[in-house]
């Protein structure tokens, strides 16, 4: 049951579902009343308290597993030396 | 001597994406080089992994990155000092990428954005798509299972979940970095992440699988 106040109620007027308002909090884009108005949701869902664990623990995974690598040492001295000679010629 | 004979097509499709930028700088040497130096280098790893991700090998991901940087270097004139400088050279990484790599590979799109949407409105987005998958089960993915997951995402769904969850951007950003209105930001994200999910659920799967055996 969404209260008629719901802050996540788009200009069109569509109801949203929980699903999308799940992915503007865990994307952070939710405004302090959006947060607040979920924060409180969540006491009563039991899919939105539970999805809300799982998608911020993969997005941590996400985070922590698939970026933080190195670009290969000479990439930067390549990039620099092609540079100089494109300018000279 | 015409216009089209003087740019290549690549350098005039370039351009045409550059339309938004109305204000051409007018910097010195040195300045384009300390613009190089303090604002493009800087986001050369992100840039790297952004690569890699999207060609899955490490040598094409090189070139990639390589011509990313010497496009941003040839039209550092449209880009303004102090602004977003990372979503612009995602930007002309996934231009690249699209128009050069994609091209070459003949990897076409194989995405129909129209299910994408028609699902996104629908009722099943609500449905709970993988009950099965568990936080406690990822605790054990200390592997590459995630990575694995991710990169078997169709290169598309990949983008998103790469720009937003790896990157950090914006839906405002990520909608200018693929030219794509922010609704289908929005709806892309979501499709992504719940065929990421279909994913690491086999992995939780095959892990339980195997746990029961020993």
């Amino acid at each position: 049951m969404t209260p008629p106040n719901n802050p996540f109620i788009l200009a069109d007027g569509k109801k949203p579902t929980c699903m999308e308002m799940l992915q503007v909090i865990i994307d952070g884009e939710a405004s302090d009343e959006q947060q607040e108005y979920f924060k409180n949701h969540m006491d009563r869902c039991l899919p939105c308290f539970k999805s809300y664990d799982l998608d911020m623990a993969i997005k941590r995974l996400l985070k922590t597993k698939c970026c933080g690598g190195d670009a290969p040492t000479d990439l930067v001295d390549q990039i620099k030396v092609q540079i100089s000679q494109n300018s000279a010629s | 001597m015409g216009l089209n004979t003087i740019l290549d097509g690549y350098s005039l499709l370039f351009l045409l994406l550059m339309e938004e930028i109305v204000t051409r700088q007018n910097y010195s040497e040195k300045e384009k080089n300390e613009i190089f130096n303090n604002e493009f280098l800087p986001h050369i790893n992100s840039m790297y992994n952004f690569g890699f991700r999207l060609t899955l090998d490490r040598d094409d991901a090189k070139d990639l990155v390589q011509d990313t940087y010497l496009k941003a270097y040839r039209f550092v004139e449209s880009f303004q000092k102090g602004t977003n400088a990372k979503a612009w050279l995602f930007r002309i990484l996934k231009n690249s990428f699209i128009n050069d790599y994609r091209k070459k590979t003949k990897e076409p799109s194989k995405v129909d954005y129209q299910e994408v949407e028609t699902y996104y409105n629908s009722e099943d987005v609500n449905r709970q798509i993988t009950p099965d998958l568990r936080v406690e089960s990822l605790k054990d993915m200390i592997g590459d299972e995630i990575s694995n997951a991710l990169n078997a995402l169709d290169v598309d769904f990949r983008t998103v979940i790469i720009l937003c969850d790896l990157e950090g951007f914006k839906y405002e950003e990520m909608a200018k970095i693929l030219d794509i209105p922010i609704g289908t930001v929005r709806s892309r994200l979501h499709r992504a992440r719940n065929l990421l999910k279909e994913k690491l659920s086999e992995y939780a799967k095959s892990m339980g699988y195997k746990n029961t055996e020993l």
